[in-house]
């Protein structure tokens, strides 16, 4: 039994990791109509600024976490304004994005997949924090790691909710989501509004890549994994819902987690697609799934 | 000019290579309530998004409260005081009543402006304040045009443009819209009122524009277009309306 729980705690973790790479694709998705493929980089790039700044400055980690996500997300901005949204333009405004923006986000992804790699090498390197002593709840010992992923996780989550729910930008953010020309009717600069959707998005993505940091190792390549992992999450939660991404990730986490422990581990890979599977057959729209003008 | 505060002179525009609007003059003068009336297919719909900035206009001149904003962002017209009232299902069902009212007060972040702008849009349409809390999805279509006009007076615009707010309405309903609207207007609004239901909107406007094939056909004060022969043949049927009956409020 206790191995059970354990397994579960473990995919819970892990499962909020998917979780916030997928809320970024959806608000990503959302916000300008286009799947980001290159989310997974943007994590890897998140987790190597994260262990820049822990090795340069020595900062303690709620600091590190917090100066990777701001760094990141700048990054997206410009990534956004330079390159993708040209793209989306010529489409014809931002709700015509085409096979071009598919196309971008792909070649962005190996771009900075090559970036990475020229600055920080092909080597898998350790992310030295420790969280200090695992935290005993009865019988029952929690590695701190998990214990951080999680209340970490869980603090940027409600503070995701709280923006777009209660402030200004946030409402502006969920506006542009539903509509663009009404978001402009509304004296909503929408360029800008984009701009800050792409930015939170890929702020939340960098966060997953700090916290994953300290239980895995941190390598050039780990934005392949992910990717494939939180889209998953993000299908099975409803494409574009947010709470709908949360659910998605824990699944696919507890999921693979009891698959690795009980079936094998080395099909840990395949667990997540199999239930992705049986979701779309059940529910094809997944489980949160809107309606295409209703999100927002 | 002074006492204009929206002139257009030679508006042409279009999407893409389809050109529109074929040179759209109009003005509206401070206080008053202006018809823009035609049929589907006429230009209307063209010529609202180039006052609101939605489209740029290919040449002409749109002047507002005395500065030029043809080829302006949306939102910066906005912020200049001229904002579009949607019609009634473009209001984001997904949202509250009070996120979609809050939300036309983007251009207001002070608090006190916000809390005074739901409560003059709560007078005018009480039964906005009874929904405030319910999704916009749930409310029938009357209520969401009232929802939309609220909506728009949230920035405390000097001037609203209505784009049909009658579309696909009761008859009933829409008077009750048409007198809250000459309400906010005997307040002190400006009001460019776009429509299809040509005898309504000039029982409510002071002086009206027929658009046809992208250019001002016939215009002149709302009485005298009520009786205009041409209006009357192509709009109204054949009936004459009974001005001081409909809207004795």
């Amino acid at each position: 039994m206790s191995y059970f729980i354990d397994l579960v705690i473990v995919g819970l973790s892990i499962g909020m990791i998917y979780g916030l790479v997928a809320i970024g694709i959806s608000l990503i998705y959302s916000g300008l109509d286009v799947v980001h493929f290159a989310h997974g980089e943007i994590y890897m790039l998140g987790a190597f600024i994260g262990l820049w700044v822990f090795n340069t400055f020595k900062l303690p980690f709620p600091l590190v976490l917090l100066s990777s996500m701001i760094i990141t997300g700048l990054i997206g901005v410009v990534i956004e304004r330079v390159f993708y949204r040209p793209i989306l333009k010529s489409g014809g405004g931002y709700t015509v994005a085409g096979m071009a923006m598919v196309i971008c986000g792909f070649g962005m992804a190996f771009v900075l997949q090559n970036i990475a790699f020229l600055i920080w090498g092909p080597r898998s390197l350790p992310f030295p924090v420790t969280f200090g002593m695992p935290i005993e709840i009865g019988n029952l010992t929690l590695p701190s790691s998990y214990v951080w992923i999680v209340a970490a996780a869980l603090v940027l989550m409600t503070s995701l909710h709280l923006f777009l729910k209660k402030t200004r930008l946030g409402l502006a953010v969920r506006a542009v989501a539903g509509n663009k020309e009404i978001a402009y009717l509304m004296g909503i600069n929408v360029p800008l509004t984009i701009s800050v959707t792409f930015g939170v998005a890929c702020a939340l993505g960098a966060a997953a890549g700090v916290l994953v940091g300290p239980i895995n190792y941190v390598h050039v390549l780990m934005g392949l994994g992910i990717l494939v992992k939180a889209f998953a999450a993000a299908v099975i939660g409803g494409f574009g819902s947010l709470p709908g991404a949360v659910l998605g990730g824990l699944l696919v986490g507890v999921v693979e987690s009891l698959g690795a422990g009980y079936l094998s581990g080395n099909y840990k890979d395949i667990y997540a697609f199999i239930l992705l599977i049986i979701v779309l057959m059940v529910r094809p729209a997944g489980f949160f799934g809107v309606l295409a003008k209703t999100k927002a | 000019m002074a006492n204009h505060m929206l002139t257009t002179t030679d508006v042409v525009g279009g999407y893409g290579s389809v050109q529109i609007l074929n040179g759209v003059s109009l003005s509206v003068e401070r206080g008053k309530i202006v018809a823009l009336l035609g049929g589907n297919g006429t230009g209307k719909s063209t010529m609202l998004k180039a006052l609101s900035g939605l489209i740029k206009p290919w040449s002409g001149e749109i002047h507002f409260d005395g500065e030029r904003i043809n080829g302006m962002r949306p939102d910066l017209i906005v912020r200049r005081g001229l904002v579009q009232v949607t019609q009634g299902k473009e209001a984001y069902p997904g949202m509250t009543v009070e996120e979609n009212l809050l939300l036309g007060a983007h251009t207001r972040p002070e608090r006190a402006a916000r809390a005074r702008g739901l409560e003059r849009s709560y007078t005018y349409f009480p039964i906005l304040k009874e929904r405030r809390k319910q999704l916009t999805g749930t409310l029938s279509g009357g209520q969401l045009q009232m929802l939309c006009v609220a909506r728009g007076l949230m920035s405390e615009p000097k001037m609203m443009l209505l784009d049909e707010p009658s579309a696909a309405l009761a008859p009933q309903v829409v008077l009750d819209i048409f007198r809250a609207v000459a309400r906010i207007c005997r307040d002190g609004m400006t009001l460019l009122l776009v429509e299809q239901n040509v005898r309504m909107a000039l029982l409510l406007a002071d002086y009206g524009y027929v658009i046809k094939d992208g250019v001002i056909h016939i215009e002149g004060p709302a009485e005298s277009l009520i009786n205009d022969d041409a209006v009357r043949l192509s709009y109204l049927g054949g009936t004459v309306a009974d001005r001081d009956q409909k809207l004795s409020m």
